[in-house]
């Protein structure tokens, strides 16, 4: 009868039980690749790469010096759409989205912490750390508090009126990580964090990214080219060289 | 992202290098004061100009005649005594119908008899003129500043121009006028004019001599003859003052009878054959009670067959020659308007240039084009807003200096002070606000580039 009229009738029942769902990845690197033209030699920076990051991970990303790392990590936080294949978060492709879409993603989904700390040298550490609060519309008589409040957890509570200038490179990377943490973002990207700090102090900083994937369950990825502090602290490794995945190791209890 | 936000960030960003700022907002200063400099002197000039046209009642005040009246166009003279097919003669019944139109204020008959004058062994030639005492409320004589007009229609007094002693060189003391600078110049005190004998010398026939032109035909049949009347007031010079009231000798209307004087308009109407034929009187002053309504008591006029000559009726002209004189001086200050503009493009390039990793580091935490964009834009529109500001208060300190400057140096030979600049509310904010506009106009290019800064780039430098 319903055919008859012309409707098309169609019931899609699905019922899977729990144990059988496989949990979704927070990020799915696909077939990415990313290549780029010196003169006239093609160059690959990044070839056929395929990895998960599950939410709460720590993964480092290891290799040498223009084997992709910071390539690809530019790709995973927003910063770089030309690449192919794809990088699904939560089931959306970032090298599709939108400048707007991708605004939105870099504000609240990552935070970003450099080897080079990018603070903005004419702001005081709490200024720096209130940037990404300004640029989400974060209620302004709670800025502070937020700002505070994520300094004193990093230690620097007596440091919240310093200039970067004045800051020691342990104390300028853990204004950069408050910095990153302010929006509250589920992911941190760390671009060789340790890069410009001695030993005492990497570890310092490694042990504090530790802590807030730990405690906070936030989900780090961690360019380094310290292999041993990578395999020590991560859950999953991911080994490049020259564009391409040579090996992913997994280590169950970091 | 408030836009309280983006003017914090905008005010930090320029508090950064404050130098920079000071100068650049100086640039705009410079350019708005002088673009609201010329604009007021525009301004001032064509209100002073209007202002003094109508106090001195050019607007409401006409000349009428029968005849072609003298004007100069285009260097040619045109005939005052060229005839014309349809005449209306200007007599009494004439003078009577215009009295009883209700737009009329007054109307009299222009009688001018041409004298010699002698005051204080000073002398000069002039026009005797006819003033009815009615005129008595009328510019210029409702300011008489020494002395008083007449008191009755035939008294045997006179009024001078101040601009007549001025042309012998006589000063009132008291007035703003340095002696020593005009040669030969005498100051003499209120009282010693006021009172004096003027003593007229008219042109009159001498019967003897018009015998011995016929029989040898050397010297024109014409003598002197003095008379002699005192003077009871002085009247101001003004500026703008037209025709009749330019200046001269002013009697009341029934006195000037007994000044005997050659009429030459007759003898020429007596060669042409035509005497009587234009009316009683030459020419016949009038003024309207508002100049709204000089066009139609003109145009009523000269249906009725009158030649009209008004200053009023060049009031469109006037207007076209000061809009023409605030457009070039608009242009004036607008070009150096834009030349601050391209300060404020440079100043924004460089910032720029020195803040490209700042930028890239917003950008890295989610700042969005549209908001790099505004920052730019904010920093843009406070540096116009305070050279804005800071523009027209010099510019106003700096006409004022001038216009000081100026009247002390011509305000004595003009014989008031004029208004030069004329700083007007909505001059002040037509100038702050294009200030702003133009600022936010010479950002748009530096912001967009500021927006496109690719993160990735900006951050790779160090």
């Amino acid at each position: 009868m319903l055919k008859f009229f012309g409707c098309k009738y169609k019931k899609i029942i699905t019922f899977t039980p729990n144990k059988f769902v496989k949990k979704l990845a927070l990020i799915r690197v696909t077939g990415l690749s990313k290549t780029y033209y010196k003169g006239e030699n093609r160059i690959y920076a990044l070839r056929n790469i395929n990895f998960d990051v599950e939410a709460g991970e720590f993964v480092s990303i290891v290799g040498k010096s223009g084997s992709g790392k910071s390539t690809l990590l530019n790709l995973l936080g927003g910063m770089d759409t030309s690449a192919e294949g794809s990088i699904l978060y939560n089931g959306r492709n970032i090298l599709e989205m939108s400048e707007k879409q991708l605004s939105q993603y870099r504000k609240f989904t990552v935070g970003m912490i450099f080897q080079s700390f990018n603070l903005i040298p004419s702001r005081t550490a709490i200024d720096n750390v209130k940037l990404p609060l300004i640029f989400s519309n974060y209620p302004r008589r709670l800025r502070d508090t937020r700002a505070c409040e994520l300094l004193y957890n990093m230690g620097l509570y007596n440091r919240a009126l310093h200039y970067p200038s004045e800051l020691s490179g342990g104390e300028a990377q853990r204004v950069a990580i408050a910095r990153a943490l302010a929006n509250k973002p589920c992911i941190i990207l760390a671009d060789e964090p340790t890069g410009n700090l001695d030993t005492a102090t990497s570890a310092e900083i490694i042990a504090l990214l530790q802590m807030f994937n730990k405690k906070h369950g936030i989900t780090i990825i961690m360019v380094t080219h310290d292999k041993e502090t990578a395999g020590r602290v991560s859950h999953k490794t991911v080994l490049l060289s020259d564009g391409e995945i040579i090996k992913i190791s997994t280590n169950s209890n970091p | 992202m408030r836009f309280s936000d983006i003017i914090l960030l905008a005010l930090n960003n320029l508090r950064r290098n404050t130098m920079r700022t000071i100068l650049t907002t100086l640039g705009v200063a410079v350019g708005i004061g002088s673009l609201a400099a010329m604009m007021s002197f525009g301004q001032g000039i064509s209100g002073s100009v209007a202002q003094s046209i109508e106090s001195n009642d050019i607007f409401t005040g006409m000349t009428i005649s029968s005849r072609e009246i003298v004007t100069y166009t285009s260097g040619s003279k045109r005939d005052i005594f060229a005839g014309d097919k349809r005449v209306t003669p200007l007599d009494d019944s004439a003078l009577n119908c215009m009295k009883a139109w209700q737009e009329v204020a007054i109307v009299f008959p222009e009688v001018l008899k041409p004298a010699t004058i002698n005051l204080a062994g000073r002398s000069t030639t002039t026009n005797l003129k006819a003033v009815p005492v009615e005129m008595a409320n009328f510019s210029p004589f409702d300011k008489i500043s020494h002395g008083r007009f007449f008191s009755k229609v035939d008294e045997p007094k006179v009024l001078i121009s101040k601009s007549l002693l001025e042309q012998m060189r006589i000063f009132i003391e008291g007035d703003n006028i340095n002696p020593e600078l005009i040669d030969g110049a005498v100051v003499l005190p209120e009282d010693s004019i006021i009172g004096a004998e003027l003593e007229i010398v008219t042109k009159v026939f001498d019967p003897d001599k018009i015998r011995l032109v016929s029989t040898k035909g050397s010297d024109l049949p014409i003598k002197n003859e003095y008379s002699s009347l005192k003077i009871v007031g002085i009247v101001e010079n003004s500026s703008f003052a037209a025709g009749m009231f330019s200046g001269g000798v002013f009697l009341p209307s029934g006195a000037i009878d007994f000044i005997p004087c050659i009429d030459i308009r007759n003898i020429y109407d007596i060669i042409d054959g035509v005497d009587g034929k234009y009316g009683k009187y030459n020419t016949v002053h009038l003024r309207v009670n508002d100049h709204k309504e000089l066009k139609v008591v003109k145009n009523r006029l000269e249906d009725m067959g009158f030649k009209v000559f008004s200053i009023g009726d060049k009031l469109d002209d006037i207007e076209k020659l000061f809009f023409m004189l605030d457009t070039i001086l608009a242009a004036i200050g607008t070009i150096a308007m834009l030349v601050s503009a391209l300060g404020i493009v440079n100043t924004l390039m460089m910032s720029i240039y020195e803040r490209r990793k700042e930028i890239g580091i917003m950008k890295s935490l989610g700042g969005t084009q549209i908001q790099i964009r505004l920052i730019f834009y904010c920093e843009a529109m406070i540096i116009g807003l305070l050279g804005g500001i800071f523009g027209v208060l010099g510019g106003i300190l700096a006409s004022q200096a001038a216009s000081k400057v100026a009247n002390s140096q011509v305000g004595g030979l003009i014989g008031c002070d004029i208004e030069y600049f004329e700083f007007s509310w909505a001059l002040v904010l037509l100038a702050v606000g294009f200030s702003v506009v133009v600022s936010l106009a010479a950002s748009v290019y530096p912001a967009n580039k500021a927006s496109r800064i690719d993160p990735l780039d900006a951050l790779r430098r160090e």
